[in-house]
């Protein structure tokens, strides 16, 4: 199956580069319009997301108009800001030089103090110290991997200037936020050069199907797709891009679902749950099957996916009573991935002779005996992506597992706190997803790749063919 | 009751009567009238629902025979069938949506794709079961047109109208099951009368969770069945009619309800109309009565006033024009007349008894001085004739008729005096008197002349009632009374005999008694007691029991006699305790 979705994952991308090679030369000019499936309420960087749908449109927004100290991409860790680091006292110290003649977007240059001020707003438990050239960073416990930390969105550096909106040194600027229509324009003296569309118009907070149609009808160029509609866009004769399957679904019993009579039933369900029928039909090939919370593809390990035995799953919750056999499995009303995913575990555990069924509330609803997340992984290595997940799990779901994930953690140990965590089947991974777009036909990508490590499509490499003369 | 309100009773209990029998004999022929259009109402849209039935059971047929000649079906019959080789994954992934999509396109609620070894391939209706198998599509592929079926769906259950079609390609078939939900939408295109309403069984909730039972009743027995619910809104029928699947079980149960608010209007508008008629009859019934009254029961009532006050005494009333014609003038006339005749014979009558007193009176008065003027005739004879005497005899005749004629004069003084007192009786002085007190004082008076030595013995029976009450009177005259009437008595008895006295209370008044074993009254006698100057005795007056009547009237009592020949006779008096 791995191989399956990998290969659907390659077939796209050569598809994409195919038709760039064949586009010729990449043109300057021109708005590209895009949609995204949630609004942002802050251009602040430093703000929170308020869901998973926000934090996708930030990333899809802001990381082109704010950058970071550093990044990652698909060879690792990378200078972006800053030029160069070092770290000194056992890691507790580390000095960043910044990087000279970035121009900001109102055209004056970055300097260190506008690093200090930024980073102090996010950390001000940090001791940080502008120099001439450099940010020298003392932190109350030492930490090896500041520099990956650094690399988060949360830490791109922003700089409250005059102006309504805080100003970045991105390849564009916020022109205008008005509700939910962003518009970006191109950023002249970005110090990576200059994006070859002149702005970007985004229209927030569109529900994800009309995307489709939109793209259609040629009045977007790009917008998110639902993985479920992968092949119909195929079929409709639209391109696509996914990135790597990041996002994972994970089902979460409820406290009051945990405890060791239920076992049985979270067992027969966890084993009746056909993964592979959920990647490979609802989610298109735009997923791998998740048996553990780190993407094989981040971890590298690649434990067996355990096989769907429904008769041991049947026999399992068969002397069970009624009561402890009926689930509800609550999923957020805003995603139709999730409710599909839900339904077909839904299926799957009723066939294996459960009660399942699936609630959507928009208002108050009984309580839920299970919880399925789709949880958005930022980080890109296995340790700090399973300490990112615990996070978002909460410690009343981690902590009774005895599960210690954290960044820094050896391979192994991150392997270890996985089993761990998985072992109760209080925690049931499902798939792992990956971001699909939908892409008009105008549209060219001119860098190595059209999707980011993060996820988003990559924006500031986005070229826009001229319009076929009729 | 006066003939005005018997008349006013009579017509508006006719009319009333009338109205509440019109009204009920309506409302009853209403109800019935309503009751059988109620049944053919429910027949025809019962039948109405079921040509629906059978035109939408059509629709979906058709429908599914345009999917399943789709091209989308085509491959996906071919790729169900190159299955065979184990790609049943792909197959899934590759048309997932396809019954989604079909089903939109058709205006179907469900639609399953499913592979011959019964594979949920697609599914409109719960996508995510693909890879399951159907429940029913593979032993229903042979079914040529639509039928119930229970559909099972992610949350609930429903009923659809549904159907199968198969299609083969390369060598191995797939079918098409699918339709449209039985529900209220499909309900609401019947045409439904005003008052009437259908609904499945599934959807009765609330009030009309009460014909859980006739629902029930219907599923077991499967036949049609009726029932009756108390809604707020008012009594509601249901008709039951069951709706059966491919395999005869009952499925739901269709619920035709009729209202009844037409019936209980149309019956509330009779009743207020009954009540306005009514109302109406009764304020006619008061207008005939008032004026057959003033043309019948006012002359009437006006003659029957005349006529109590001639029994009061008052002869000389006269009804006048009563303002009535026929018998009632004549009536009037008549009555009239005869207070006219009353009036003249009265007035006869004592022009007659008072030519009749004054004879009376003047042989009364001759007799009384006839007797002692005799002697004093005699005395003036003497004298005259003494003349011629003596001077000595002369003396004697002088001195003996001077003696004649004084007492011959006290007896003319006498009789005139008695007389004058019976003309001068005076008005009684009212205060508290003891009867008893007052006849035990008249008995002891003539106790002795009762027992007199040399006359025949009359025996003295007293009984009084010693709790008789003091009566307001007049005690001087009371005793004179009782003394006139013991005096009467004891003269009734030359022979002897006994002499009886009795007092005794009756309603509120004091009765006295007084009776005698003499010879007893005549008739006429007895007509004429009280008249005065009218007597039995050879030495009476005939003022003494005039002078009693004319007591006990002034102290508003009655007096009255029993007697009976050879065996006695005894005055009655009875005297009110509080004259007014």
């Amino acid at each position: 199956m791995k191989r399956f979705a990998s290969a659907s994952l390659a077939i796209a991308s050569a598809c994409l580069f195919a038709a760039s090679a064949g586009a010729g030369r990449a043109r300057y000019g021109g708005t590209l319009h895009v949609r995204t499936a949630a609004a942002i309420a802050s251009t602040d960087p430093a703000s929170r997301a308020a869901d998973t749908a926000e934090r996708r449109a930030r990333e899809q927004t802001l990381a082109f108009v704010f950058e970071t100290l550093t990044s990652i991409d698909h060879a690792g860790l990378r200078p972006a800001l800053a030029t160069s680091w070092q770290s000194a006292s056992g890691d507790a110290r580390w000095r960043f030089r910044i990087r000279s003649g970035v121009r900001l977007h109102d055209g004056s240059i970055l300097q260190p103090w506008h690093v200090e001020t930024a980073l102090r707003r996010v950390e001000p438990d940090w001791k940080i110290a502008a120099g001439a050239e450099e940010v020298t960073i003392d932190l109350p416990a030492p930490q090896a991997d500041l520099p990956w930390t650094l690399a988060r969105r949360q830490f791109a550096i922003a700089v409250q200037g005059g102006a309504r909106d805080p100003l970045g040194t991105g390849p564009f600027r916020i022109d205008r936020l008005d509700g939910r229509r962003l518009t970006l324009r191109a950023h002249d003296g970005c110090w990576t050069g200059r994006p070859f569309v002149d702005a970007i118009d985004v229209d927030m907070g569109q529900p994800i199907a009309d995307g489709v149609a939109a793209l259609e009808r040629g009045r977007v160029d790009v917008a998110p797709a639902p993985q479920t509609d992968l092949r119909r866009l195929t079929q409709r004769g639209l391109r696509t891009i996914a990135s790597q399957p990041r996002d994972v679904f994970v089902l979460v019993f409820e406290p009051h679902r945990t405890e060791g009579g239920d076992a049985p039933v979270r067992r027969a369900l966890a084993a009746a749950i056909d993964r592979s029928a959920i990647c490979t039909v609802l989610l298109q090939s735009a997923c791998d099957p998740a048996p553990t919370l780190v993407p094989r593809w981040l971890s590298g390990y690649a434990p067996l996916m355990p096989s769907v035995d429904r008769a041991a799953a049947r026999a399992a919750a068969a002397p069970l009573p009624a009561a402890r056999r009926a689930l509800t499995i609550r999923v957020e009303p805003t995603d139709p991935i999730a409710r599909a995913v839900a339904d077909r575990i839904a299926v799957d555990g009723r066939e294996t002779g459960l009660a399942v069924t699936v609630q959507a509330p928009t208002g108050l609803a009984p309580r839920p005996d299970a919880r399925l997340l789709h949880l958005a992984v930022e980080e890109m290595t296995a340790d700090r992506v399973l300490a990112e997940i615990a996070t978002a799990l909460g410690a009343r779901v981690v902590a009774p597992s005895g599960a210690a994930p954290a960044p820094g953690l050896p391979l192994d140990a991150v392997y270890r706190a996985e089993r761990a965590l998985l072992a109760s089947d209080v925690v049931v991974p499902i798939v792992h997803v990956a971001s699909v777009y939908g892409i008009g036909e105008r549209v060219e990508f001119a860098g190595p790749s059209a999707v980011l490590p993060s996820g988003a499509w990559d924006a500031a490499n986005v070229w826009l063919r001229p319009e076929r003369q009729p | 009751m006066s003939l005005r309100t018997r008349l006013f009773a009579l017509i508006g209990g006719t009319v009333a009567v009338t109205v509440v029998l019109v009204t009920w004999t309506v409302s009853s022929s209403a109800h019935d009238a309503f009751a059988a259009l109620d049944a053919q109402r429910t027949a025809a849209l019962v039948a109405e629902f079921r040509r629906e039935f059978a035109r939408e059971g059509e629709a979906v047929v058709a429908r599914l025979d345009r999917i399943a000649s789709s091209d989308t079906v085509l491959r996906v019959a071919m790729d169900v069938a190159a299955d065979a080789r184990g790609r049943r994954a792909s197959t899934f992934a590759e048309h997932v949506n396809d019954a989604a999509t079909l089903a939109a396109a058709q205006g179907l609620d469900f639609l399953d794709i499913v592979a011959d070894d019964g594979t949920i391939v697609s599914s409109a209706e719960w996508p995510a079961r693909f890879g399951y198998r159907h429940p029913w599509a593979v032993a229903a592929a042979s079914a040529s047109g639509a039928f119930l079926q229970s559909i099972e769906l992610p949350r609930d259950g429903a009923i659809g109208l549904v159907g199968v079609r198969t299609v083969v390609a390369g060598g191995r078939p797939v079918h098409v099951a699918g339709g449209r939900r039985l529900d209220q939408q499909l309900l609401r295109s019947l045409p439904l009368p005003p008052g009437m309403r259908a609904l499945l069984s599934r959807d009765a909730s609330g009030e009309l969770a009460a014909l859980s039972p006739l629902v029930a009743r219907v599923r077991q027995t499967r036949v049609e069945s009726t029932g009756a619910v108390d809604l707020t809104a008012g009594r509601e029928t249901f008709t039951a009619i069951p709706l059966a699947g491919r395999n005869g079980a009952v499925l739901d149960v269709l619920l035709v309800g009729s209202s009844g608010r037409e019936e209980a209007a149309l019956v509330s508008r009779i009743r207020w109309s009954g009540l306005l008629f009514g109302g109406l009859g009764v304020l006619f019934g008061f207008a005939v009565s008032y004026a057959v009254a003033s043309r019948v029961t006012r002359p009437v009532e006006r003659l029957a006033e005349a006529a109590n006050e001639v029994a009061a005494g008052r002869w000389d009333v006269s009804v006048g024009d009563v303002g009535a014609s026929g018998e009632i003038e004549q009536l009037a006339r008549a009555f009239d007349t005869m207070t006219r005749q009353l009036v003249d014979q009265r007035e006869r009558l004592i022009q007659a008894e008072r030519v009749a007193a004054w004879r009376e009176l003047a042989r009364r008065l001759a007799h009384e001085l006839k007797n002692p003027l005799f002697p004093l005739r005699i005395a003036v004879d003497n004298l005259r004739r003494a003349k011629a005497l003596s001077g000595a005899e002369f003396d004697e005749v002088f001195e003996e008729s001077l003696a004649t004629l004084t007492t011959g004069l006290a007896n003319l003084n006498t009789v005139i005096a008695r007389f004058s007192d019976f003309s001068k009786m005076p008005a009684p002085q009212f205060a508290d008197v003891s009867i008893n007190a007052i006849v035990a004082q008249a008995v002891q008076l003539f106790r002795a002349q009762a027992d007199a030595p040399g006359r025949p013995a009359i025996g003295v029976a007293v009984s009084f009632d010693e709790s008789l009450p003091p009566v307001r009177g007049d005690a001087e005259q009371l005793g004179r009374a009782a003394q006139n009437l013991l005096l009467n008595a004891i003269d009734a008895m030359p022979s002897g005999g006994e002499l009886a006295v009795r007092t005794s209370r009756v309603d509120g008044a004091v009765r006295i008694d007084v009776s005698d074993t003499g010879v007893g009254l005549t008739a006429e006698e007895r007509s004429r007691l009280f008249t005065p100057y009218y007597t039995t005795k050879q030495h009476g007056t005939g003022l003494g029991l005039a002078i009693v009547q004319a007591t006990v009237a002034d102290h508003n009592g009655r007096i009255w006699v029993e007697s009976e020949q050879g065996r006695g006779t005894t005055f009655h008096i009875e005297l009110p305790i509080n004259p007014q």
